[in-house]
């Protein structure tokens, strides 16, 4: 009998397969089938109490304050720390919120995660704690790693992924010396 | 639900796939089509079948029972299979109570086949009863009731009534000591919906038994309780629209005893198990083995359980259509219909797509031909031939979701649960959910009035957050004619405050465009401005210049001592101009000052705070006066968007630099028009939530056991004190509004504006207001009382009851306050 009792129906604030396939450790060989490593329970779980949530794909326009107004349905807000790009200083589509409790956390993964803000779908992640640092973005031009390459055009995160509008500009110019 | 269905990773380097998925952010697999590798395990196939049973349209439901059921017992050699079904079955009727008769018709399937299994879903169920009610989880007794109920036909002589008849004995009991007592009412609901599954069980002759259960429950099942009145969501606030309220116990008393003389029909309800029945043979059911049901025990005292217990209303939505598109309060069918989806809704908080899918799939669950066919227009109902139901299934899911949100006091989960319910079921299925809401809004518009004040300010809430899901569009044309209302009009109040409410969410530019033209006008200009203009920018305004050297030198975040000076030039100007309090003049400029400097972001506000706290938690201190112009201050700068207003009070009262007490009296002391503005509401209702949730806190504390007797009586004077300020402060407020509800408060306030006509409604914003805090008070009492009996009890094992002043008693109510404190575990 499996030592824990699983519901009926799956629990939606479960950290996200983001969170946990990072936190595995990876074995690229191709011949160890998934199904064979054993899940070893990690001896303290680092998200047993968290009541912060990294929430992810807000639009680079969405303030503070609507956040606020969204994410104090779960709980007051003991603090919010906003992404930002690492160069501009300026809020590039992710934040943290933390709450007072652990509790006031998971519900909002399962009531606010998924939901829209500023019209957009985001995204919520149980998350272990802020530390100094990591609000900035880790992109190479400073925003988040996914606005680097994204191919489609996403008005609310500046247009086309930064990395390929440089090397439009660059083919660009090109072609302009070129004629 | 996905152990042996692990997804196949996509080789590496496959272009698709690749490990740093600049991409796809979450997606870790690409799920491609691919043939099983190999079997399925039995009991994983058989649990599968066991969970998704009932589930499909397409599936005649009996087959799956029969299959179901025959796969467990041929296989009866495996422990695991047998063990599993056994554990499953038990949990599914606690977790999914839809699918209760059908999992009860497997086990009566089983029991013609292989009987030592039902004895063994019996011995578990019954355990978990057992628990169930040493734990004081009524909810899930009631299921597990329910679910036996259903197996009543392979019981032994009485079966479960005679648990219903303990459980009766019991109720009777706690009321006779005291009829304010809310666990009788609760144990009597547990027994009134089980007849209803024992009834359209495969058990025979129990009509009598149930008729002469139903006769003695009447005592306590029809007398309105006494609580009743304080959570009547429509009060009726002196208009017309006041209507009895209809606790859930007598109308369910009521429909059960109609049923009885109508022989028990009890049409909605499924009967799986008459598969089979086959002509010219033997009834199987009948011939199969009978058990005895293991005992469940009432103990001498019971438990309260996690959450407050308070009488139940039938709240809908739809009530007083000209077509019924929910069961009348006449049919049992609302009751049970209610029943099951409440359980569902509050059961499975923690996956809201899956409970989303249940409500939109709820004709699955009950017999065919209960409801007209899914997402049929209201206007077509009028089409079907005589005799069809009309109920349509969305109005029946969509109206319970409703009777959570605005339940009183306090619904099970956080309000957020129940908006995300609705906003994932218009997901799933607009064309069926959005007309649904579209009529429950407009029920609730119209009543707005008569409604209690909490809820209209849920409502209002929910409104705009809804909308805020669905790009902003509503039919804001539908109610032109009230824009030209007056400001105090509570129509007019709640179009307002929704809109304030969506561009807190949004921002004016956005929200203006969705709105017809009469309906502009009411978003100033000033609310598109991201920084609010500074008001000694202007030089007319009183020390102007002073004014502009502190935002100076704020800005430089130049020490305090630089800025004293000004602060003193203030206070002689204002001793010239003979200005009653100086403070108050210097502590406008200064706070004023604050927001502006801190204008940019609430973070940036908050450093500011931050680096001025010790000047304005001495202004605090030395003069009353001065302490309200803060939130003057604050309040004024943000007039034209008073929930960054709100924000900032709430964090100055954390840091202590307002207290409560000062926030009532801003709110509530001055100007009786303030009671119309939802954000002056929201302000109180957070700042009292504050003062219940740090008492609560500190109760809990000292009840934690194990705690030094010295330290302990530390405690319990903290506990003294904190509970005297907010007895203190609730009559504070209990002063200011009756002034206002009375009308004494207008005829010493009469400053000039001459709206008389204002007056009445006043009167009622006055009487709206001091039913909500009268009850938030009653419940923080009857929270303290019970919770102190409760650890009574604990200590010495005494039996003795505290009467319950004012209000129901209850520990720990697992939700939310206004604050949005989460109740936390409980002194157990």
């Amino acid at each position: 009998m499996p030592a824990a009792i699983r519901n009926t129906v799956d629990r939606l604030d479960k950290p996200s397969a983001y969170y946990q396939s990072r936190n595995k450790k990876r074995k690229y060989d191709r011949d160890n089938d998934e199904r064979e490593r054993t899940p070893e329970e990690p001896a303290e779980d680092p998200l047993k109490d968290a009541a912060t949530l990294y929430v992810g794909n807000l639009s680079f326009y969405t303030t503070e304050e609507q956040i606020h107004e969204l994410f104090a349905k779960c709980g007051e807000i003991k603090r919010l720390i906003m992404g930002l790009d690492r160069f501009n200083k300026t809020p590039c589509g992710f934040c943290f919120v933390e709450y007072y409790t652990h509790q006031d956390a998971l519900d909002c993964m399962k009531y606010i995660g998924g939901t829209k803000l500023d019209e957009r779908i985001i995204r919520t992640d149980l998350d272990p704690g802020f530390q100094e640092g990591r609000q900035y973005g880790r992109g190479k031009s400073g925003g988040q790693v996914r606005d680097e390459y994204r191919e489609e055009y996403d008005e609310g995160r500046g247009g086309l992924g930064r990395a390929i509008q440089a090397e439009r500009l660059k083919e660009e110019e090109e072609y302009g010396k070129g004629r | 639900m996905a152990d042996y269905d692990q997804r196949p990773r996509g080789g590496r380097g496959g272009g698709y796939n690749n490990r740093k998925r600049r991409y796809r952010d979450e997606e870790d697999y690409d799920r491609r089509p691919q043939r099983r590798r190999y079997e399925e395990p039995l009991p994983v196939k058989v649990r599968k079948q066991l969970l998704a049973i009932a589930e499909s349209p397409l599936k005649p439901v009996e087959e799956e029972v029969g299959v179901i059921a025959k796969t467990v017992c041929d296989n009866y050699e495996d422990a695991e299979l047998r063990n599993s079904f056994c554990e499953l079955v038990v949990q599914l009727v606690v977790e999914q109570p839809f699918k209760t008769p059908f999992v009860a018709a497997v086990v009566l399937v089983v029991n013609t086949l292989k009987s030592e299994i039902a004895a063994d879903v019996l011995a578990r169920a019954a355990q978990k009863a057992n628990e169930g009610i040493r734990r004081g989880e009524w909810r899930e007794v009631k299921l597990l009731m329910k679910f036996l109920g259903g197996l009543q036909g392979l019981l032994e002589g009485d079966g479960i009534f005679s648990v219903l008849q303990d459980l009766l004995t019991k109720a009777v009991d706690l009321q006779t000591e005291n009829n304010e007592e809310t666990i009788g009412p609760e144990l009597v609901k547990i027994i009134l919906f089980t007849i209803p599954y024992i009834m359209s069980s495969s058990a025979t002759d129990v009509q009598e038994k149930a008729n002469s259960l139903l006769e003695n429950t009447d005592i306590i099942a029809s007398e309105p309780h006494v609580l009743q009145s304080l959570v009547d969501p429509y009060p009726g606030n002196g208009t017309d629209e006041a209507t009895a309220p209809n606790g859930v116990l007598s109308l369910l008393q009521k429909q059960l005893q109609n049923e009885a003389t109508s022989g028990w029909e009890l049409v909605c309800l499924p009967r799986p198990w008459k598969v089979l029945l086959e002509p010219d043979q033997a009834d199987p059911l009948a011939i199969a083995p009978k058990h005895t049901l293991p005992t469940i025990v009432i103990p001498e005292v019971v438990n309260a359980g996690p959450r407050a217990l308070f009488p139940e209303l039938y709240f809908s939505v739809y009530a007083n259509q000209d077509i019924e598109t929910v069961p009348s309060m006449a049919n049992i069918a609302s009751c049970l219909l209610r029943d099951a989806l409440v359980d569902t809704i509050n059961i499975l908080d923690y996956n809201r797509n899956a409970t989303s899918r249940f409500l939109i799939d709820i004709d699955c669950y009950f017999s065919p031909g209960t409801f007209v066919k899914r997402a049929t227009p209201f206007d077509r109902l009028r089409d079907l031939a005589e005799g069809k139901s009309t109920w349509k299934p969305e109005d029946v899911a969509v109206d319970a979701v409703f009777s959570q949100l605005f339940q009183l006091p306090i619904p099970e989960h956080k309000l957020v649960y129940y908006h995300s319910l609705l906003t994932e079921s218009c997901k799933l299925a607009p064309a069926a959910i959005a007309p649904s809401l579209g009529r429950a809004i407009r029920f609730l518009y119209r009543n707005v009035d008569s409604m209690d004040l909490e809820l209209s300010y849920r409502l209002m809430d929910w409104f705009s957050h809804h909308l805020s899901n669905f790009g902003f569009t509503w039919k804001w044309t539908e109610w032109i004619d009230d824009v030209e209302l007056p400001a105090i009009n509570p129509k007019k109040a709640f179009i307002e405050g929704a809109l304030d409410k969506e561009i807190r969410l949004s921002f004016a530019q956005r929200i203006k465009n969705t709105l017809p033209e009469p309906y502009q006008q009411l978003i100033a200009k000033e609310k598109e401005k991201d920084t609010p203009d500074f008001k000694y920018d202007n030089d007319d305004t009183p020390f102007a210049q002073e004014g502009k050297e502190i935002w100076g030198l704020l800005r430089k975040k130049a020490p305090e001592d630089q800025i004293q000076p000004i602060i003193d030039r203030i206070h002689t100007q204002a001793i010239d101009m003979n200005l009653p309090d100086p403070l108050v003049a210097s502590t406008d400029a200064y706070m004023t000052s604050i927001c502006y400097v801190g204008s940019k972001s609430l973070s940036h506000v908050l450093s500011s705070i931050e680096r001025c706290k010790e000047r304005l938690l001495a202004v605090g201190a030395q003069s009353p006066e001065a302490r309200k112009q803060i939130i003057d201050s604050v309040m004024g700068y943000w007039k034209d968007q008073p929930g960054v207003g709100v924000n900032i009070v709430d964090k100055l009262l954390n840091y202590t630099i307002l207290s409560p007490g000062s926030v009532i009296e801003w709110a509530l002391a001055k100007e009786g028009t303030r009671l119309s503005l939802p954000y002056v509401y929201e302000m109180v209702s957070a700042t009292i939530g504050k003062v219940t949730g740090r008492v609560r806190q500190v109760v809990r504390g000292k009840n934690v056991p194990g705690i030094l007797p010295e330290v302990k009586l530390g405690m319990e004077q903290t506990v003294e004190r904190e509970r005297k300020s907010m007895k203190d402060l609730f009559q504070v407020m209990e002063d200011a509004l009756v002034g206002w509800a009375t009308g004494t408060k207008d005829q010493t306030m009469q400053s000039g504006d001459g709206s008389t006509g204002d007056e009445a409604m006043i009167r009622q914003w006055g009487e709206r207001w001091l039913r909500v805090f009268r009850r938030k008070f009653a419940v923080e009492e009857a929270w303290f009382l019970e919770t102190e009996r409760v650890g009574v009890e604990e200590g010495v094992a005494g039996l003795e009851v505290i009467d319950g002043v004012g209000a129901g008693n209850g520990h720990g109510n697992g939700a939310v306050d206004g604050n949005g404190n989460a109740e936390v575990e409980m002194v157990e």
